[in-house]
């Protein structure tokens, strides 16, 4: 019971705080270890680097589109059915979302090869990722119901959600290939511990004028809720050992996946750079312990009837009781483990970014090793401005932010981004990110939509992203 | 020193656009909220064939349905208040009575309703009868577990109306409202 109620939560937490995480601030700020994750071919110009398990890649996004706690749960005196009906039933479309995702790092460790022009990374990460649609004329029927409504078509198609929480192994490869030409890509194998998807449902649910009766009730349904990884967790925490399942299933012993990311950059000229690159081009096969639940069927009713001279000989037709059989005969609640594959959501980033000022190094002169003076660090530009783009596949399609960023060296220690995205979820999201190299410990903090923080329960999205690395630049 | 200024003004954009507030949120007002949604369907249907009456000596056609869908638990439970839907069409040469009598599952009437229909050419005939706060008993709902029907011709049995498979017919349907919330 505690397991289901904690499993509801969680379910209920990634629904709602959860969504595909434009990493704006992260994207070609190559300072940072970590740009390497949302592009393979960032531009790094470290010897080695290795981040401080669990501390050195944290990000955390939650999104809603269309309304925020504040509009609901104010202290405002206002009715709270008055604020459902106004705020979330007659605002909301099926296109309205509440999502997001997380991801810290267990392991990211990165060389140089002995090509210097080689550069690769590896590692661990978890990662959660979620989203729910509105379900927009479920809510309309569960809360207003189906009443002088004649004609009006309640779309089950309305229901649409994923989420899932994976281990990702991953093995990334960095190449120069000429002075202005960067391209990487980096392997990926999931290892899944829990998925949850309803994506492709169809139906409706119509009251017409009868052929014989005032109303006819007409209900086609074709449903299904795909599940993998909830009923070992379930079984693991009946039996008290949940921890281990959680590892066990995240260590190869739930269901697998494969996929890379790509990715490059290429000065246009010395100052100006364009970079791109799709992350998780993936799948994953569900077969170890997968459930799912279906719903499919028709059905149509105008009510019990008794039609003479029929009824004389079938007197058991106008029974009530036939008609419910008749819905559990002719529209079936299954369960079934067939096994199915989820594809990743797969990204998109792409930048064009200016550079001018003053060149400087990149990082602190470290002196990592013994009689070590100076580094391979490379100049960079004291200034950058640029734009940037993210889009994501979503159920419901593809969903982009634009993103506008200024970038600024000061010293060999300090870097800092300013950026302006405008996406769905808010349109003055203004992030600052800030990168800090103190010897060889490098620290950064990326914040998301900070306006918002005047009052964050009024805020539709929040987001930020933090870690904890060693770099090296190495000696001359 | 530009350097030094410019970081002193980023620590302090920073530092404002951090100083975070949040609003007091009340989430025991989910508590105190219970939807209470309408839910409409057609009840039932009856249908009696002029040449069925012309070719019986009885006068009287009666029909009873089992209808335990009020009385269920998870209905029974829920429903606030409602209108139940009657219309009578009546195309024969012979005016009828017809008695739409609700019982439990003891077989006692919980409650009656007469509707009489001229004989043809008439205009239909709808009724509209109201359960709870403001109309009869909604008890009489939830206990109800059949529903009886009996037509009484009050004419003859040997007439034919002008209208094509003339009949009789008696439609309904019911709109309930419901509180999700026990």
């Amino acid at each position: 019971m505690r397991f289901s109620k904690a499993l509801s939560f969680l379910a209920l937490w990634l629904c709602i705080s959860m969504h595909g995480q434009n990493k704006q601030l992260l994207y070609d700020f190559t300072d940072i270890p970590q740009a390497l994750m949302v592009n393979p071919a960032a531009e790094v110009d470290f010897k080695w680097y290795a981040g401080l398990p669990a501390m050195s890649g944290l990000s955390f996004q939650a999104g809603s589109s269309g309304f925020s706690a504040f509009d609901l749960f104010a202290n405002d005196g206002l009715s709270f059915g008055d604020k459902v009906q106004e705020r979330l039933l007659d605002v909301l479309t099926v296109r309205d979302e509440l999502s997001g995702t997380y991801q810290f790092e267990l392991l990211n460790v990165g060389f140089r090869g002995r090509h210097t022009n080689m550069f690769y990374s590896f590692g661990i990460y978890n990662e959660g990722d979620a989203i729910g649609y509105w379900f927009k004329d479920y809510a309309h029927l569960l809360i207003e119901g189906n009443a002088n409504k004649l004609n009006r078509r309640f779309d089950l198609s309305d229901f649409k959600t994923r989420g899932e929480i994976v281990n990702v192994f991953h093995f990334g490869v960095n190449k120069q290939v000429s002075r202005a030409l960067t391209l990487g890509a980096r392997a990926k194998l999931y290892s899944s511990i829990l998925d949850f998807n309803s994506t492709g449902n169809e139906g409706v649910l119509v009251n017409r004028r009868g052929n014989n009766n005032l109303i006819s009730t007409n209900f086609n349904a074709d449903l299904e809720l795909r599940t993998s990884g909830v009923q070992a967790l379930k079984d693991a925490n009946d039996e008290g050992t949940i921890g281990n399942a959680i590892f066990k299933r995240g260590f190869f012993g739930g269901n697998l996946g494969l996929g890379f990311d790509l990715g490059f950059s290429y000065k246009l000229n010395d100052q100006t750079m364009v970079t791109g690159s799709l992350l998780d081009i993936g799948f994953i096969y569900h077969s170890n312990s997968v459930e799912n639940y279906t719903i499919k069927g028709e059905f149509y009713s105008e009510g019990t009837e008794a039609i003479f001279p029929n009824i004389l000989t079938n007197p058991d037709d106008g029974f009530w009781t036939n008609i419910v059989d008749d819905l559990e005969s002719l529209v079936a609640y299954e369960k079934n483990n067939d096994s199915y594959i989820t594809f990743r959501p797969t990204k998109l980033n792409g930048s064009l970014r200016y550079n001018w000022g003053e060149q400087s190094l990149s990082g602190v002169d470290c002196n990592c090793g013994p009689n070590v003076n100076t580094s391979n660090r490379s100049l960079k530009y004291r200034n950058g401005v640029g734009g940037q783009i993210y889009m994501i596949m979503r159920p419901r399609g593809p969903q982009a932010a634009i993103t506008a960023f200024y970038t600024r060296r000061i010293g060999s220690f300090m870097a800092l981004k300013a950026s302006y995205s405008l996406d769905k979820f808010s349109p003055n999201n203004i992030g600052l990110g800030l990168n800090l190299q103190i010897g060889p410990v490098n620290m950064y903090f990326l914040a998301d939509n900070l306006l918002a923080y005047k009052n964050v329960v009024n805020s539709r999205y929040q987001s930020f992203q933090l870690g904890l690395n060693i770099i090296s630049w190495g000696k001359k | 020193m530009k350097a030094k200024k410019f970081v002193l003004l980023f620590l302090v954009v920073i530092s404002t656009a951090l100083y975070s507030c949040a609003d007091e949120l009340d989430f025991n007002q989910v508590d105190n909220y219970n939807p209470t949604p309408t839910y409409e369907a057609g009840i039932f249907y009856l249908e009696i064939p002029e040449d069925l009456i012309n070719s019986t000596n009885t006068s009287n056609f009666d029909q009873q349905f089992r209808f335990d869908a009020f009385s269920s638990e998870a209905f029974a439970s829920r429903v606030l208040e409602g209108v139940v839907t009657y219309e009578v069409e009546n195309t024969t040469s012979k005016a009828f009575d017809i008695l739409v009598e609700f019982l439990n599952a003891e077989d006692e009437v919980l409650d009656t309703e007469s509707l009489r229909m001229n004989a043809a050419p008439s205009a239909v005939s709808m009724v509209e009868i109201s359960y709870g706060p403001a109309g009869r008993s909604i008890d009489i709902i939830k206990s109800l577990s059949k529903i009886k029907i009996t037509a009484e011709n009050l004419g003859d049995n040997s007439s034919t109306s002008t209208v094509q498979n003339a009949k009789i017919k008696l439609r309904s349907s019911g709109a309930f409202r419901v509180q999700l919330k026990k």
